[in-house]
């Protein structure tokens, strides 16, 4: 399924809140953060690992998905936060179709990273109530730009893989069932 | 051309009964090769859904084991639609009244249908 990433990451932009204002705060402390980042993620995957519905998606694969979501998070304070994230980001999306991931997964994680960040940011930051408050909404924006482009690929596999499905089951060739398609398209 | 000698295979069968009200000849893609249609019908969307039909009448045939797939009637109220293949590559469907003697429709659809394989 071809997805234009440019338009993605406008859009996703927009929703967020990522301005380039932000996106320069998050590379600026990037030295601040990084070094605390393998901790966060130490933290995130012992709080996964406590609940048993996530718990067993993660057996065996610890120490590779950790090393994974470092590298995600110091992204997260490198940047470009351009079209290839966002690529980037609707693949970890797709990959977590592929798993079989509950997709309520993604936000309950996203939400244990953001309190963890958020911890770490008032404990850094804290002095200076203004910049405080700058650089959570500035995370809260990364991450929030990142969950909404890991759905919309969310949607896209589920939607690819439902089709295949039908397909199958139904025995119509991927052509017929354009052709279906661009018959009722609107006219 | 072809496409002639195919539309002139659907003119004999519409005008072989007066119940015909149209027919056409459809790649099983589910694109229009031939047709004899009012002006009032999609072209394109009688095709695919033809085909559609079809496709999935097969794997009806196939899945509840009612061996090979001969035809797909559907009947409405304002009438009936049949679909059968000509040969591998293509798809006759036919659009009747709902008054039709469908006996005599199979037999002239049969017909049709062989002599538009021999030609695809």
């Amino acid at each position: 399924m071809s997805q234009d990433f440019e338009k993605l990451t406008v859009y996703g932009k927009s929703f967020s809140g990522l301005t380039a204002d932000k996106e320069a705060l998050l590379v600026e402390i990037g030295p601040q953060i990084k070094p605390h980042l393998g901790a966060v993620t130490d933290e995130f995957y012992q709080q996964l690992l406590n609940i048993s519905e996530a718990s067993t998606f993660l057996a065996g694969r610890v120490e590779s998905l950790k090393k994974t979501h470092g590298l995600w998070m110091e992204g997260l304070f490198t940047g470009p936060f351009d079209k290839n994230f966002t690529a980037q980001m609707f693949k970890v999306g797709d990959v977590h179709v592929k798993v079989k991931l509950p997709v309520e997964f993604m936000a309950g994680a996203m939400t244990l990273i953001n309190n963890r960040l958020f911890s770490l940011i008032v404990d850094t930051f804290g002095d200076d109530k203004q910049r405080c408050g700058q650089v959570i909404a500035a995370v809260n924006a990364v991450t929030g730009f990142s969950l909404l482009v890991m759905q919309q690929s969310y949607q896209a596999s589920s939607l690819a893989e439902e089709l295949e499905k039908f397909l199958k089951i139904s025995g119509m060739s991927r052509t017929l069932f354009t052709n279906l398609a661009l018959a009722y398209r609107d006219k | 051309m072809r496409s002639d000698l195919l539309v002139s295979i659907l003119t004999e069968l519409n005008g072989s009964s007066a119940d015909i009200e149209a027919s056409g000849v459809i790649s099983t893609d589910g694109l229009m090769m031939a047709s004899v249609l009012p002006a009032s019908m999609d072209e394109d969307r009688v095709g695919a859904m033809s085909a559609a039909m079809l496709s999935l009448g097969d794997r009806t045939a196939q899945e509840l084991a009612r061996g090979e797939l001969e035809q797909v009637l559907i009947k409405g109220a304002s009438g009936y639609v049949l679909m059968t293949y000509a040969g591998t590559e293509g798809v006759l469907t036919v659009l009747t009244k709902a008054s039709a003697k469908l006996g005599l429709i199979f037999l002239d659809v049969k017909r049709a249908a062989g002599r538009i394989s021999e030609m695809l």
